[in-house]
């Protein structure tokens, strides 16, 4: 059913909800334009842990993503860096310093931290939130890595043991044991990532963990704790820690979604959003492009079991990659686009999209869209399928974001450039 | 019950330095060899078993999950359809808790022969399989999301049971009844004295051997007794008749529907606890290690599954798996689906002049019962004793109050605890307390066989949630060390892989992909320091920028 459109016609309509998203619809709204973000979910951004990793692994682990990023990039000519320029992606971590208030980010291109992971592997990333900065193994001393009773997604025993080992092999040791907070439960045994966060919204539940703290750790030590340390007020809670402890703290990421760090992340965007008066329509879903003799005049939007188009001069395509279904897979093995139907480059029907070997390079990981020096996404022949649709995030193929750690550097720079070039054009 | 009272056995995997000595042995670890174990332990002979794997890990792990009514066989092996209904009441009365009571159906789709049903009632009654013919209208009652378009219905006791929870349990009670199970030993060479095999050689996990000595050899390694035979320098035909099944993220059914025509590939849809299984097919290999799966049989399980529940190809695919039939029979194999699923006891004495070896082979898991009486009492033939079997009457561990297991079971159980107690896995409802437990109860428990055991990641996520928990936990209460507990985890990832890869598509891409973000980004286990260097090509040299 199509029927006439309801609303005002937008200049920019955002398909999706997710870093790339956020990103443009936020730079675009507060450049005056009327923006209109529409999103099936909420995308992998609840899920991350909110560290900006730009480039970790190229296949050799990389220490300055600024310097590896050229070479990559030749290396990797359908990657999206092919198309970014590193001072681009230097210009978009400034902007989202700039623009994350409530929760402050540090760390930029020209070097990667080594952070630990849950199970204990220090992982590249060039920028994180200042809760996890404290980690980095490169310069941290010892480390009481402390567990909170018995909550199931942080295994601190496991994770010092081989933080001890990673990092010896990597050529400074760090001295890490692990230590078990012994928390009441307050009736409730089973407890995730999200019910610890608010947990620690309340001052009487932080000064116990504190005075546990504070009987566990010794005089040196840095301390390691999962990420939930508190959700809207993560700030305050950390440094009132570090003060009640008198030793520095750091968050680790955990691993089962939803992430306490990617949430902050996500309410710190939306909250830019809001202020700038974009809107957001969450649970309408993009059909297919409504086209007016060939030109793109709008998003057909389905929502409410309704489709109607949302009329507009320009799209943001940011509609996540085989994660969040802006492409996806069918029984045929053939990849497809599903917001506007692009053409997508990757494995067809009945190619082997996967290998047999788990860690095999699998040629389905890279299956996306390709675009122009504009982020334009392309057609076989290398022509803008349209010239008012721009691609930003995992929607744009050739990466294996996972592997390399680029995921939210990928998604932030072609989010931040998509806006760019639409406000070149709109002047 | 579900979360049933658990024996303190422990099974062992460290080798003996000495030989073990012992009146019986049994090679094989799936439902034949932990089935023969406990008769000959029940029937006060010293015992020993040894498997190569995890127990139920051959063709018994890989299983359709179908306690046969007999009616499948009713037309075309009328002696295999008796013995399928015998032994389908027998373990109604002792693995009560390892059976759904589901019930089954004969239905005639648009593909099938119309004048089989007839045939099939008459096999039925030949056979004494109970059989009731139901209007189609009531079949589709029951089963609302059967093809349309069925003439004919009809109802059979065909029932599901699991295989790891019988084969575990009957493992328990052999213990308990003082057989040593030994799990992770593989046959090497099978020793003999002139024309007396007096027993085995077997490999550790850790590399060591140990030999065993023993009076009759009791060779029930399933699809693997050929070459179990030609080490003892016998022979023993078996042609390996490869399966495939699809594993779909609901039931889409809650009664076992079969085909009503002669047997055939993907004629059956079995409602597996939480999953429903489509299977199978059936094609001669030549090695039963053999079970790689082709997109090609995959399309044609999918589509084999739209002609009984249209839409099936639509639904989300977990997981998809082969085994290998051990089919035997003395004369070249024609066609795989032709062999009699029947099973046989081969007497190596009269057959190749070898004594003290035994080969039991053929058959079904739902006869595993059957078939190892008939092997222990050729054992005590030729031990020269009489000894009576009470397998068909003594309930296995946790089924001693016969109540069938209920899908809510798990959940009913959750409710209990939901105060005291943390899910481990949301998917399967595994308790944290019944993993621990588990845990215990095994030497060195891979994640692999914990997902076995307790179901641990079985459900639609496929283990992203919990196996990093599982590891955790595991390390924490040293079962396993750092190093160990890495490799589990990277050892389940491999597994995983395995057994989705060519079905990769729609919801379930979708769903692996969160699981290697979760896995390779957010805990970045790809570069865990302890990882062995073969697995991956893009490791560790620091670039130099
Ligand atoms: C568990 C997890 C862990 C991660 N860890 C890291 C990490 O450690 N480091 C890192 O750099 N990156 C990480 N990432 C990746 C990163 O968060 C994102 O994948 C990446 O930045 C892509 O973001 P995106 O905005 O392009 O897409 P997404 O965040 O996937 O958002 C896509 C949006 O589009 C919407 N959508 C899809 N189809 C339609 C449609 N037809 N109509 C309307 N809306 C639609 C979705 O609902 C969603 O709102 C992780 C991701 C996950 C899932
Ligand atoms: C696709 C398919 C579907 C089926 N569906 C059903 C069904 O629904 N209902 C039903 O009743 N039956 C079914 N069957 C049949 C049933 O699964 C088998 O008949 C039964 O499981 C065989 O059990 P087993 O113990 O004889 O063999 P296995 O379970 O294969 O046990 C043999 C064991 O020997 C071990 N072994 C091999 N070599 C060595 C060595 N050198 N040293 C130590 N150990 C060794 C193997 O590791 C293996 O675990 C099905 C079979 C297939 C293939």
């Amino acid at each position: 059913m199509t029927g006439q459109p309801r609303t005002a016609a937008a200049d920019v309509v955002v398909l999706g909800g997710g870093m790339a998203g956020l990103v443009a619809a936020v730079r675009l709204a507060e450049a005056g334009l009327r923006v209109v973000t529409v999103a099936k979910g909420h995308g992998s951004l609840r899920l991350s842990p909110a560290t900006i990793d730009i480039l970790g692994y190229g296949p050799g682990r990389v220490d300055s993503p600024a310097q590896a990023l050229p070479g990559f990039a030749e290396a990797h000519p359908g990657h999206p860096y092919a198309v970014v320029s590193p001072a681009a992606v230097a210009m978009s971590v400034q902007w989202l310093k700039e623009h994350v208030d409530t929760y402050s980010y540090v760390g930029d291109p020209s070097a990667n931290m080594l952070l630990p992971t849950a199970i204990g592997v220090p992982r590249p990333s060039a920028v994180a939130p200042e809760t996890m900065a404290g980690g980095d193994v490169r310069t941290a001393g010892p480390m009481a890595i402390a567990g909170l009773g018995v909550f199931k997604d942080f295994h601190p025993a496991l994770a010092a043991e081989n933080l001890q080992a990673a990092t010896a092999a990597y050529g400074r040791p760090v001295q890490a044991r692990p230590v078990l907070l012994d928390l009441p439960s307050a009736g409730q045994p089973d407890f995730g990532a999200v019910g610890l966060a608010r947990r620690f919204e309340d001052a009487a539940f932080r000064s116990q963990v504190a005075a546990e703290l504070r009987a566990a750790v010794h005089g040196e030590e840095t301390i390691g704790m999962p990420a939930v340390l508190g959700m809207d007020q993560a700030r305050s809670a950390w440094t009132e820690l570090q003060q009640a402890t008198g030793r520095p703290v750091f968050e680790i990421p955990t691993a089962v979604p939803p992430s306490v760090p990617g949430m902050r992340l996500a309410s710190a965007l939306h909250a830019r959003l809001r202020r700038a008066g974009g809107r957001f329509v969450l649970g309408a879903e993009a059909v297919g492009p409504q086209l007016s003799n060939g030109t793109l005049t709008g998003v057909r939007i389905s929502s409410a079991a309704r489709v109607a188009p949302r009329m507009c001069r320009w799209v943001v395509l940011a509609t996540g990659g085989l994660a969040s279904g802006g492409i996806e897979v069918e029984v045929s093995g053939a990849a497809s686009e599903r917001a506007l139907g692009l053409p997508v480059h990757g494995p067809g029907p009945g190619d082997a999209g996967f290998l047999p070997g788990y860690w095999d390079d699998h040629p389905m990981e890279t299956a996306g869209l390709r675009v122009d020096s504009r982020l334009r996404p392309v057609g076989p022949g290398g022509e803008p399928v349209y010239p008012n649709v721009y691609a930003a995030g995992a929607v744009i193929g050739g990466a294996r974001p996972w592997r390399e750690k680029s995921g939210d550097g990928i998604s932030l720079s072609t989010g931040y450039l998509a806006a760019d070039a639409i406000l070149e054009e709109a002047g | 019950m579900e979360e049933g009272r658990h024996a303190n056995i422990r099974l062992d995997a460290v080798a003996a330095t000495a030989p073990i000595e012992c009146e019986v042995l049994v090679i094989g670890g799936g439902s034949t060899g932990v089935g023969v174990a406990r008769d000959a332990a029940m029937r006060g002979l010293s015992t020993v078993l040894v498997e190569r794997g995890d127990l139920a890990t051959g063709t018994t792990g890989r299983f359709h999950g179908l306690l046969h009514s007999g009616g499948r066989y009713a037309v075309k092996d009328p002696q295999a359809a008796r013995e399928c209904i015998a032994e389908n009441i027998v373990l109604r009365r002792i693995a009560a808790d390892c059976i759904e009571d589901t019930g089954g159906l004969f239905v005639t789709t648009p593909i099938d022969d119309p004048g089989y049903a007839d045939r099939f009632v008459a096999g039925c009654t030949d056979t004494g399989v109970p059989v009731e013919e139901i209007g189609v209208a009531e079949a589709l009652r029951r089963e609302p999301r059967l093809n349309r378009r069925i003439t004919r219905a009809l109802v059979v006791p065909d029932a599901t049971i699991d295989a790891w929870k019988t084969v575990w349990t009957c493992a328990r009670s052999a213990a308990e009844y003082g057989a040593r199970i030994l799990p992770y030993h593989e046959v090497t060479a099978v020793t003999r004295a002139g024309d007396q095999v007096t027993g085995v050689v077997a490999r550790n996990q850790g590399g060591e051997t140990v030999e065993i000595r023993a009076q009759v050899t009791v060779n029930a390694s399933g699809a693997w007794a050929g070459l179990l035979a030609a080490m003892a320098g016998c022979r023993v035909q078996i042609s390996p008749g490869k399966g495939i099944m699809l594993a779909t993220n609901h039931r889409l059914v809650q009664t076992v529907v079969n085909r009503c025509d002669m047997p055939a590939d993907g004629d059956i849809l079995v409602p597996v606890r939480t999953v429903s299984v489509i299977g199978t097919t059936d094609t001669l290999v030549s090695d039963p290690d053999d079970w790689a799966v082709t997109r090609a049989e995959i399309d044609q399980m999918l589509q084999a599954g739209e002609n009984l529940v249209p839409g099936f190809a639509g639904s989300r695919v977990l997981r998809l798996w082969g085994g290998v039939r051990p089919l035997f029979q003395d004369h070249a194999p024609q066609e795989s689906r032709d062999v009699t699923r029947a099973h046989a006891v081969l007497d190596h004495r009269a057959r190749d002049g070898v004594a003290g070896l035994l080969t039991i082979t053929g058959g079904k898991f739902c006869t595993f019962r059957l078939m190892a009486q008939d092997a222990v009492d050729a054992v005590c033939a030729v031990l020269g004793t009489t000894r009576p079997c009470r397998t068909a009457d003594e309930p296995l561990p946790d089924s001693e109050d016969r109540h069938y297991y209920v899908l809510g079971s798990r959940l009913a159980g959750r409710e209990r605890t939901l105060l005291d107690e943390q899910v481990i896995c949301e998917c399967e409802l595994v308790r944290r307390g019944r993993l621990t437990d588990e845990m215990a109860r095994r030497p060195a428990p891979s994640l692999d066989d914990l997902r076995r055991a307790v179901r641990l990641g079985m459900g639609p996520c496929q283990g992203g949630f919990c196996m990093y928990r599982a590891a955790g936990i595991l390390h924490q209460t040293k079962h396993l060390s750092a190093a160990e507990a890495d490799r589990a985890l990277l050892a389940f990832l491999e597994e995983r892989w395995k057994g989705y890869y060519p079905l990769l598509h729609g919801d379930q891409l979708r769903q692996a992909w969160l699981d290697d973000w979760i896995f390779q980004g957010v805990l970045d286990a790809g570069h865990l320091p302890l990882r062995a260097p073969a697995r991956r090509p893009d490791t560790e040299t620091a670039q130099s920028t």
